[in-house]
């Protein structure tokens, strides 16, 4: 598929390359900070560097005046380069303040990215936070006990699963083993994975084989509901499906069908199925226009109260 | 000679339009969807946009729901073999006795292969027994797969119903549905009455798009591996270069089909009404079959005892008319049809079946021809038949009796 990019991306892309003044490719000797960052999924890798000018006192107070990058990678991740030393040097922050752009703000920068080309801002932001760290190191900057967390994205590299939300295979299969997560609706729940578009859900390779391959060993078992199994056996003997059929058919002779009789109408129970009752009104019930109310309301209660409370009405 | 084209459920006539449409896409832009350049783009632009188009005339907001693949045929195995790949655990199938073979064989297939099959039977109008679908959902039910309309007699299920029964039974159940015949001549709102429904095949040329292009819906989430592995084409879901012209094809197709969709329907309706009701007149002993059922506008299938099916579409191609029939000797199987069996037809009728399957570019006059000259044909061929009293016009009364001595 082709990419659909924006006119600014694509704009951005071209004056990168023609080497327009005022763009960023390059590297600066001697930087003050620099960070790498490559992924192996999409093929590409940037080297992003900065120069801050030096307060004499206090190094927090370093502002970034120039920074660089050099990118291999699509028209996106070159995009998405020049848009992260964009928005560095328009905003004149101190590093520890150009932590706060993230992917996200990049993004916008670029008027947007196609969803599977999010992974390109994400490599910016990443590349920021280990010059950023690169800096600190140089100038003796305690970032751990400024309380800024550098490792907050981390994320292991990989084959992209969920391309979405850029989640990859490593990543998923140390998520379902640490929360243990046995079904595709868990993983989405507990990590986004395959919440987006969904196709990854049952492709080669994609979660429903991460799964099947990780619990691979272990005979399927599915939790029982909670209080469901607790429960049936705390009460008395549970009925026989006969048993439970002939109630139900009892129930419907006694005390429904001479309440639709009245009406000139009736029911007819077409099959059970454990709890579920497939019925038919008949008669005049048939062509009514409350039927699927009468069956719910009249049917469905009448069983629950005399019969079982789990039962539930299917109209046929 | 003018031909008479009545045969619309076997293949139909590719619209001007959609030919039109299609031409750029044969000619000056040939590029792969897949591409970088300019010109690719404009390519994977243009199926963005047939999807979408697709997808809105099936009451569907995401695009993504819909796939390309290359017939009916395809979507129907990609459908049914996809759903068993990705559900091991479960092998109950329920179908019917009256799917069309890409659905039937697929299912027999996987009988073969262990897995348990259930085809619910249809009464003498083609009903389905509705009791017995009910009955035959399972806790090891994997998916249900039932056609929308049939191809043989028109006669349409109520998939509406089956799919809320099969979802309120166990959501967990694929339903899947051949809508071959149905797509461009029932509204389908697959967000609506067919909420139910998990995957849904058809296919263009039943729709005055060219052969060679079909679709299957997939709903988001639905358990359904896909069939063609390969490259990234349609998210891996169906992999293979995209057939973009066709694709373009059948978007046209379905918009010209549902843009006038109650307009030609009613147009269809009448000819085809004129036709049963003239050939109901005119010939003794004939009975339309699916008669009692819902039927689809465009459908007549009806029997001429005691005539052979195959000696009639021979004389009706002398005159340039184009039908079928469920007669052993037309099928290539010398099997007759296993619809018309499964309805209790009896061998007498079934093998003078005809079927005439109409669309928007049939006229009056067309019907005028047929209701000229078929009556004939059936008198005809009964005055060589030896179960008919030609005296009297009617079966000789030995003429049952006959038909089981030779079986």
């Amino acid at each position: 598929m082709a990419w659909e990019y924006s006119e600014r991306t694509r704009q951005l892309f071209m004056d990168a390359v023609h080497g327009k003044p005022g763009t960023h490719l390059g590297e600066i000797e001697d930087p003050d900070g620099i960070g790498e960052h490559g992924s192996m999924a999409c093929g590409d890798a940037m080297r992003f560097t900065f120069r801050v000018k030096r307060h004499p006192s206090d190094p927090t107070k370093d502002v970034i005046v120039e920074s660089r990058y050099l990118t291999f990678g699509c028209t996106s991740a070159i995009a998405a380069s020049e848009a992260l030393c964009t928005l560095i040097e328009q905003g004149g922050y101190t590093p520890i303040e150009a932590l706060k752009i993230r992917n996200g703000d990049i993004v916008k920068f670029l008027e947007g990215l196609p969803e599977q080309k999010i992974h390109c801002s994400v490599m910016g932001a990443e590349a920021l936070e280990s010059a950023v760290f690169n800096w600190a190191q140089k100038r003796g900057v305690d970032l751990e006990r400024l309380g800024v967390d550098i490792h907050a994205d981390e994320q292991e590299e990989g084959r992209i699963v969920c391309e979405c939300f850029s989640l990859s295979e490593p990543y998923l299969r140390r998520k379902i083993k640490e929360l243990n997560l046995r079904t595709i609706p868990q993983i989405t729940n507990a990590i986004k994975a395959g919440g987006g578009c969904m196709s990854c859900h049952h492709v080669p390779g994609g979660l429903q084989d991460l799964l099947d391959e990780i619990w691979s060993g272990e005979t399927k078992q599915v939790a029982p509901e909670p209080g469901k199994a607790a429960k049936g056996a705390a009460k008395e003997e549970p009925l026989s499906p006969y048993q439970f059929a002939k109630k139900v058919e009892k129930t419907m002779d006694e005390y429904i069908r001479p309440m639709l009789q009245r009406d000139g109408g009736d029911v007819e129970i077409v099959d059970i199925k454990e709890a579920l009752v497939y019925c038919r009104l008949k008669g005049a019930c048939a062509g009514c226009a409350g039927a699927a109310v009468t069956l719910k309301m009249m049917v469905e209660t009448t069983l629950k109260n005399v019969v079982d409370e789990r039962i539930r009405v299917i109209q046929v | 000679m003018r031909i008479i084209y009545a045969d619309n459920n076997a293949t139909t006539r590719i619209a001007s339009e959609v030919y039109e449409a299609m031409v750029p896409f044969l000619t000056e832009n040939y590029f792969n969807p897949s591409s970088m350049y300019e010109p690719a783009r404009s390519a994977a632009g243009a199926i963005a946009q047939a999807r979408k188009k697709i997808a809105g005339h099936l009451g569907v907001t995401d695009a993504k729901h819909i796939l390309f693949t290359s017939c009916a045929t395809e979507s129907n195995n990609a459908a049914i073999l996809g759903t068993a790949k990705a559900n091991a655990n479960r092998r109950h199938i329920i179908t019917t006795s009256v799917e069309h073979p890409a659905v039937l064989e697929v299912c027999k297939d996987l009988q073969r292969g262990g897995y348990k099959v259930t085809f619910i039977p249809v009464d003498g109008d083609g009903n389905l027994d509705i009791r017995a679908f009910v009955r035959a959902l399972g806790s090891e039910t994997l998916m249900v797969t039932i056609m929308h309309a049939n191809n043989e007699t028109g006669v349409i299920f109520p998939i509406e119903q089956l799919s809320r029964l099969t979802k309120q039974t166990d959501p967990s159940i694929v339903f899947h549905t051949d809508a071959t015949q149905s797509v461009g001549k029932i509204t389908i709102d697959l967000m609506g009455d067919y909420r139910h429904v998990d995957l849904l095949s058809f296919s263009g040329h039943k729709l005055h798009a060219p052969k060679g292009i079909g679709a299957l819906f997939i709903r988001r989430g639905t358990p359904c591996r896909p069939f063609m592995i390969g490259g990234h084409q349609e998210e891996g879901r169906r992999a293979g270069t995209e057939n973009v012209p066709y694709i373009i094809g059948l978007a046209k197709a379905m918009a010209l089909a549902m843009e006038n969709n109650e307009e030609e329907q009613t147009h269809i309706r009448n000819l085809r009404d004129r036709l049963e009701k003239s050939l109901e007149e005119k010939i003794t002993c004939v009975n339309v079959n699916g008669k009692g059922a819902p039927r689809l506008a465009n459908t007549l299938n009806i029997s001429c005892h005691y005539v052979e099916g195959e000696g009639m579409l021979y004389q009706l191609s002398a005159h340039g008319i184009c039908a079928s029939s469920g007669s052993a000797c037309t099928s290539g199987s010398l099997e007759p049809s296993h619809v018309l069996r499964a309805m209790n037809i009896p061998f007498t009728a079934v093998h003078g079946s005809v079927r005439f399957s109409l669309s928007r570019y049939n006229t009056e006059e067309d019907i005028d021809r047929i209701i000229e000259v078929f009556p004939e044909i059936v008198a005809n061929l009964r005055k060589l038949s030896p179960y008919w009293d030609n005296e009297k016009n009617m079966p000789r009364p030995d003429a049952e009796h006959l038909l089981q001595g030779t079986g």
